[in-house]
């Protein structure tokens, strides 16, 4: 067997914590004592948890994170393995119902810090400013409490701090262009340029993907391996594990890992006084803490609210409207497999790395409101198993034949709006996890907007397939990402949380996630949800005079504060053309 | 074509060309000679220790009892034959599934209408006996491979004769696919099944640097293809929709991809 020049590569003996292959957590941790009152208290430490614990830290506010899964040594625990990554997602049990019923764990449910941020494919696109008004535009869904220049400001720093790599020109919504450069194009990316311009679709590569095309700091760039969403090992791909948490343990944050929350208690007077949680050995754990922000995602956050239910909130906390669980949302995530006479390799490159949103707005010529996406997609050889077993319906020697042909076949992600119902919702189940916790219960289903949406949308992707000169296009239904749950807005009567991320109920509680998103756009919502938890962040640091006397914060939008962002990373990128629009 | 023989007395692919049986390989697949193990020494070592583990420490057959274990054989050996592997190198695929279940290790969800993953495939194994003797007066494993799998293919169109308690209990389509998924999950999780399809394996730290046009690393191999066919007899080398093309019956995909 061949060996490499230098030897094999093995981690230091030394015990520092790793992430990636160069980057080291700053230890030992900061430790509160369960007995004093913190700060803030957040329960998971994932996409929004990670950016929300690194600014309260940095602005000097004492801050305890409560990660149900492990705080990861990446260089030790993580593989360049499909089957041997089961780790990173929520595999506890839940129930999944309805009249489509979606699927969760690997598909859509990361555990241990950073989360979702962990095994997302790093796809970064902004919401287009469509997306925050489509119930004035389309009437249909939701309209948000603000409008795209609130988060805008936050895009361009999340997109700096992550950061970005992506085209000079991004055309569509808000036009803008990406700090960093975009990535070389692979095999599936290829297809996807060919196909679209064939037809004369517009399509960007190389990005906006949170993956860095050139060393940063102390991260490596990319090395192309395709191990996107079994967690990148290499430190290329952001994860808040990289890009926030490093900075919130310097800055003083202490992360309780392998801690499950329980419940959010009450004081007599009816504010927030801290978490109940089971620690890593089992045993139960109150820490007491002035504010209580969860950033659980879309299915435990309404959990822990529905199994905090006390008296005077008997239907849980935050829910005086009804809404918490509800307008739960999935995105259309079909994917369309087409085979190429030559090979493809597309377990090559990373598997977001090209896209169009030319199909994303309403267009008035179709049959339904909003739109979707196209964008590339990687399935290893697992994954691209289990998609034939139902977009072919192989079995047997069929299976073993197909896969055989994996090398010739390219894959591509439909990415499309689905719009907030009611009764798309989570709610308590029978079942109880290890922990005597009641266990979450997913029901889901499609509407008639939504299905039309699907059809339009998956035959759309399967026309640039075929363009792209596909011998054989097949498809399965599949939805990806989980948005809704605790939905904020004006209204209390029909939104769990303000604009802000505080609850109606209670203004020492917020919630800030995905699960606060009142719709989601065709755009994958990761950006988004690390943008407003830097908002949120901002807003409990402007008001924390307040907020901590339990009184709830003022209605005003919070001052930017560049001064929060990770060291060196504001200003740093520069996006290489001014665009007329950025000096509106 | 080679249909003239549907009772061949061989399990094995064929040559469309002259009829004739393939022996099996060390390696079937389109890529001779490419070994991702040949390249561990290139892994960090965390993958090299789980890759490692799981072709070397084969775990034991604990969840299913002795009945169950060689039933549930035959059904792997169908849902993804291996005849066209020499004997030595057939993955053990049984034994990566019966240590999902015996150590309940879950996918993190359960239908509503599913009972738990290892109630489940103890029910799927009872049903599928049932459907063999109600189709052919025998047992599953006692079945001819084309008897065999004309039984898998009444739950693949969610169409089956026989075992109705069993399926008021589990919808058939959703247990058709818990039961191929995990197969098929235990068959391409291991480095011998990466070298039959041609795909890279673990890479990092060292990565690719031949991203376009299905080129390969120095290290990898080209294709070189051979025609095949499944054995004379056999059912399931046609693609069909599973539930039968029943709409109501199209199933969501099942694994995350974005």
């Amino acid at each position: 067997m061949r060996e490499p020049i230098f030897g094999r590569f093995d981690p230091p003996r030394s015990s520092d914590h790793l992430l990636g292959p160069v980057q080291r957590l700053k230890t030992p941790m900061r430790h509160y004592r369960e007995s004093e009152e913190v700060d803030v208290c957040i329960v998971g430490v994932g996409s929004a948890g990670g950016v929300l614990l690194q600014r309260l830290s940095r602005a000097g506010l004492r801050v305890v994170g409560i990660e149900s899964g492990p705080f990861w040594d990446v260089e030790r625990d993580w593989v360049s393995d499909e089957a041997g990554s089961h780790k990173l997602y929520w595999n506890d049990l839940r129930i999944t119902a309805g009249a489509n019923p979606i699927t969760l764990g690997e598909n859509n449910s990361g555990h241990g810090v950073g989360g979702g941020s962990v095994h997302w494919a790093a796809f970064a696109p902004r919401f287009h400013p469509s997306d925050f008004h489509i119930y004035e535009l389309d009437g249909v869904g939701v309209d948000w409490p603000f409008r795209y220049d609130v988060i805008r400001p936050y895009y361009e720093m999340l997109e700096r701090e992550m950061p970005v790599a992506g085209p000079a020109r991004f055309p569509w919504g808000y036009p803008h262009s990406y700090p960093y450069g975009p990535h070389p194009s692979a095999g599936v990316g290829d297809v996807l340029i060919k196909g679209c311009t064939k037809l004369g679709i517009p399509v960007v590569a190389g990005g906006p993907v949170a993956i860095l095309s050139g060393s940063y700091g102390d991260r490596q760039h990319c090395i192309y391996r395709g191990f996107c969403i079994q967690g990148c090992k290499v430190g290329a791909k952001q994860s808040t594990l990289y890009s926030h948490v490093p900075d919130a343990v310097a800055c003083g944050a202490e992360i309780r890992d392998r801690s499950m929350a329980a419940r959010v208690n009450l004081r007599p007077d009816g504010l927030v006084s801290g978490v109940t949680y089971f620690d890593a050995a089992g045993n139960e754990r109150h820490q007491r803490c002035k504010l209580v922000v969860i950033s659980g995602y879309a299915i435990e956050t309404p959990r822990l609210l529905l199994n905090s239910a006390s008296p005077g909130h008997e239907k849980g906390l935050a829910n005086s409207s009804d809404t918490v669980g509800r307008y739960l949302m999935v995105q259309a995530g079909n994917v369309i497999l087409g085979r190429f006479p030559q090979l493809i390799r597309l377990y090559k490159g990373p598997p977001a790395h090209a896209l169009t949103e030319e199909f994303y707005e309403t267009d008035p010529r179709r049959d339904f409101a909003r739109g979707f996406a196209v964008q590339t997609v990687g399935p290893l050889p697992i994954a691209f198993a289990k998609q034939m077993m139902v977009a072919k319906g192989a079995w047997g020697w069929g299976l073993r034949k197909v896969m055989m042909d994996y090398n010739h076949w390219a894959t591509l992600g439909l990415l499309g709006e689905l719009l907030p119902w009611a009764d798309n919702r989570v709610t308590i189940a029978e079942e109880r996890d290890g922990h005597g916790l009641p266990v979450a219960k997913v029901t889901y289903g499609l509407k008639e907007n939504d299905k039309k949406l699907i059809e339009f949308g998956k035959r759309k992707v399967m026309e640039i397939m075929s363009a792209a000169g596909a011998e054989e296009v097949v498809q399965e239904a599949r939805y990806a990402h989980l948005i809704g749950g605790a939905r904020m807005g004006d209204d209390p009567d029909t939104s769990v949380v303000d604009r802000f991320g505080c609850s109606h109920d209670i203004p020492n509680l917020f919630c800030c996630d995905g699960s606060i998103l009142p719709t989601q756009g065709s755009a994958n919502p990761g950006l988004t949800i690390q943008s407003l938890a830097a908002r949120t962040a901002n807003y409990i640091i402007a008001q924390s005079d307040r907020l901590s006397q339990g009184l709830r914060g003022l209605p005003e939008e919070p001052p930017i504060r560049h001064d929060l962002s990770p060291p060196g990373t504001y200003q740093r990128g520069i996006p290489r053309i001014p665009w007329p629009a950025r000096q509106s | 074509m080679t249909s003239q023989n549907p009772a061949a007395d061989h399990l094995l692919p064929v040559d469309p060309q002259s009829g004739s049986p393939l022996d099996p390989r060390r390696q079937p697949g389109y890529y001779p000679g490419f070994s991702t193990l040949d390249q561990r020494a290139f892994w960090d070592a965390a993958t090299r220790q789980t890759v490692m583990d799981r072709v070397e420490q084969v775990p034991a057959i604990r969840f299913f009892d002795g009945g169950e274990a060689a039933t549930m054989q035959a059904i792997c050996n169908r849902i993804l034959p291996q005849d066209d592997r020499d004997p030595e190198r057939r993955i053990p695929v049984l034994n990566y599934l019966d240590n999902r279940l015996y150590s309940g290790m879950s996918d993190g969800y359960r239908y509503e209408d599913m009972p738990a993953d290892g109630d489940a495939f103890r029910l799927g194994i009872q049903a599928i006996d049932e459907i063999s003797v109600h189709l052919h007066a025998k047992r599953f494993t006692e079945l001819e491979m084309a008897q065999q799998e004309e039984v898998l293919e009444t739950i693949h169109d969610a169409h089956p004769p026989a075992g109705g308690n069993i399926w008021k209990r589990m919808p058939v389509d959703r247990f058709w696919l818990l039961l191929v998924q995990d197969i098929a999950a235990a068959y391409y999780a291991h480095p011998w099944s990466w070298d039959e399809i041609g795909f890279g394996g673990p890479a990092y730290p060292r990565g690719y640097v031949r991203l376009e046009n299905g080129k390969a690393e120095p290290w990898e191999k080209d294709e070189q293809r051979y025609e095949w066919e499944p054995p004379p007899g056999a059912r399931s080398g046609g693609y069909r929709p599973v539930g039968g093309g029943r709409p109501h019956h199209a199933p969501p995909g099942q694994s995350g991809t974005h």
